[in-house]
């Protein structure tokens, strides 16, 4: 028996994760997926590391299912990756587990686990209580990752796959802009009417020294940018200090990705646009007319 | 050859949001809606019910009390659902399964579907709610009914008894193929879905629709989860429109307004 499983496919997941479970006592991973190569470096956290190559989510579901039935672990932890909601989702119907999804914050007591998650696309912060066995997954960059040197060994696990057959893999274009440690984020979203007029947002971020990020439709949908580009609750969760959203309603889910930012700023034609009641300083006005407007002011100010 | 179950949650609509004086979420007073992403999946099922050739049947299972209150909400739901292309309804409203619990909900979905959708050959679900956003119920009831599990689908097509769908990850697509039946995630990119024309709306009061119990979809495993407490988010922004004669002036005005933060 072990008190936590942590099922990851990165280094800084399973620090995280680590974190989360530190009031548990023997805990152990299982490390899949195309980084797999990885695990000795997981291993030296001091933690017992099974390996799986496969990234197939119904590979994952067995071996985890199969860790699980040997094991027996009260908690079963991780981030809420795609992979990992799916196999574990299954994991938590066939045993009728209770799941907490998006968690930010959990105490493991003797009898029960009490967390904190978004509730109302994050309109609010819902607190609930669940006895064990139980699956947590964290948000990224919430728990502070651990720091620590051990030795712990490796094994490899195989399993089967399930009978969902995976026939290719094809690869997202992705600029590799690391939103999350941009100062200036401008936002673009569905005020823009086509892909070209983001030009514009370039503009204003160049200026500023900053990056564009975009609302989930214009990345994941339209793909006018790259996915990496995507802040929200499904996307990126972005903290800079100045957000400046353009175009873009104020939908919660796109909200929830840019809460933490110190300023923000919303250019929108429509003076009852929500997101006004969610921005510092609002300008009701056609992105179009203004963007290059407020262009010009800056580089003249640049000029000086 | 089969029938498509499209799993539908009548949602706490967040942009209703409401609080009590104590900072924490009046539950009662927000009103329900059909959830964003299970009008995507509802589309979805409309594109594919001619290669299935079956009919559309839209399964709910109401997961906020109280129920007095939330008839009325629970048939616009309903409504809107059939008028979004279901053929017909299952409704499960009962005290017993109130809140909603992801252990309760995903079984009792499950029960119904062998129950009322024997012949199903597709579930479709929405990769996460509007409210609880937990995105595991698809995963919960593939388990449940023993049935091959894609997530996270973007496009899917059907050729013969065979589902090929593009699996979303964070970053990269996944082709994935699965024999019917099968249950299926979606994503929101999946599809625009159209809004219900006015004829459709209309006819929507004559399709069939069934309200179940709890005792229609026994057995009912034991609740899990207990609410602690659910608290408004504030969000302090200072909410100041920058308003002037011309354009320049505003963007005068802004820039001014964002040194003086000192976020230039
Ligand atoms: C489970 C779930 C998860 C989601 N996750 C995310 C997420 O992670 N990130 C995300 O962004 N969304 C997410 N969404 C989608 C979200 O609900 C909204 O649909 C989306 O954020 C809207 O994008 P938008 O603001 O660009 O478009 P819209 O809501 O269409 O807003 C466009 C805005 O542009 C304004 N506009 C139009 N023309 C002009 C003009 N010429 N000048 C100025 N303004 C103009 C309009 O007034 C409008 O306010 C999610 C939804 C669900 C259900
Ligand atoms: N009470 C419910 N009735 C019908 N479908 C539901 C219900 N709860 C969840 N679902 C389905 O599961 C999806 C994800 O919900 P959630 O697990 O709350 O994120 C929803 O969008 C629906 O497709």
């Amino acid at each position: 028996m072990v008190d936590a499983l942590i099922v990851a496919s990165g280094v800084q997941e399973v620090k995280e994760s680590l974190s989360a479970v530190s009031s548990l006592g023997d805990v152990e991973v299982l490390f899949y997926g195309k980084d797999s190569d990885k695990a000795d470096e997981v291993a030296k956290l001091g933690v017992k590391v099974y390996v799986l190559k496969s990234q197939h989510p119904g590979a994952l579901f067995n071996a985890v299912k199969k860790l699980y039935d040997e094991k027996q672990p009260k908690v079963i932890v991780g981030y809420g990756t795609k992979n990992n909601r799916d196999a574990l989702s299954r994991l938590a119907g066939t045993y009728d587990l209770p799941m907490a999804t998006d968690v930010i914050g959990v105490e493991f007591k003797d009898d029960h686990i009490i967390y904190k998650r978004g509730f109302l696309s994050e309109r609010a912060i819902a607190t609930e209580k669940i006895p064990y066995p139980a699956i947590i997954l964290i948000n990224a960059k919430v728990f502070e990752p651990v720091q620590r040197e051990g030795s712990g060994n490796t094994e490899e696990i195989s399993v089967e796959e399930d009978s969902v057959k995976l026939l290719e893999i094809k690869p997202k274009q992705l600029s590799g802009i690391n939103l999350e440690d941009a100062e200036i984020i401008v936002g673009v979203g569905r005020g823009f009417k086509k892909k070209e007029d983001l030009e514009l947002a370039f503009k204003l971020a160049e200026l500023l020294g900053g990056q564009v990020g975009a609302s989930r439709p214009i990345a994941a949908d339209y793909k006018w940018l790259p996915e990496d580009a995507w802040i929200g609750i499904s996307g990126k969760r972005v903290a800079p200090k100045l957000y400046i959203a353009v175009g873009i309603s104020g939908a919660p889910q796109h909200m929830a990705g840019v809460n933490n930012s110190k300023i923000i700023v919303a250019i929108n034609k429509d003076k009852s646009a929500p997101i006004f009641k969610l921005a510092d300083y609002g300008v009701v006005a056609d992105l179009y007319q203004f963007l290059p407007v407020l262009i010009k002011k800056l580089e003249e100010k640049k000029g000086k | 050859m089969g029938d498509i179950v499209v799993l539908v949650k009548p949602s706490l609509n967040p942009d209703m949001t409401r609080s009590k004086p104590d900072g924490t979420v009046d539950l009662d007073a927000i009103p329900l809606k059909l959830d964003d992403i299970d009008a995507n999946a509802l589309e979805a099922a409309k594109e594919l019910k001619n290669t299935l050739g079956g009919k559309i049947i839209a399964l709910l299972l109401l997961p906020w009390g109280p129920i007095q209150k939330r008839t009325r909400e629970l048939k616009m739901v309903t409504q809107e659902a059939l008028a979004r292309g279901a053929d017909e309804a299952y409704i499960v409203s009962d005290e017993k399964l109130l809140p909603g619990d992801p252990i309760i909900t995903a079984t009792v979905l499950s029960n119904a579907i062998k129950k009322y959708a024997p012949s199903a050959s597709l579930v479709l679900v929405a990769e996460a709610s509007i409210d609880q956003t937990t995105g595991q119920i698809a995963g919960r009831v593939a388990a449940k009914l023993g049935l091959p599990f894609i997530s996270y689908a973007r496009k899917i097509t059907i050729d013969g008894n065979k589902i090929v769908a593009e699996r979303d990850v964070e970053d990269h697509i996944e082709v994935m193929e699965a024999s019917l039946p099968a249950v299926v995630s979606v994503t929101q990119e999946i599809n625009e879905p159209r809004p219900p024309t006015l004829l459709q709306i209309r006819r929507a009061g004559k399709k069939p629709q069934k309200t179940l119990s709890a005792a229609d979809v026994e057995p009912i495993p034991e609740r899990k989860k207990e609410p602690v407490e659910y608290k408004i988010l504030t969000v302090s922004r200072k909410q100041v429109i920058i308003e002037g004669d011309t354009l320049e002036e505003i963007a005068e005005k802004l820039i001014e307004a964002l040194e003086k933060e000192g976020v230039l």
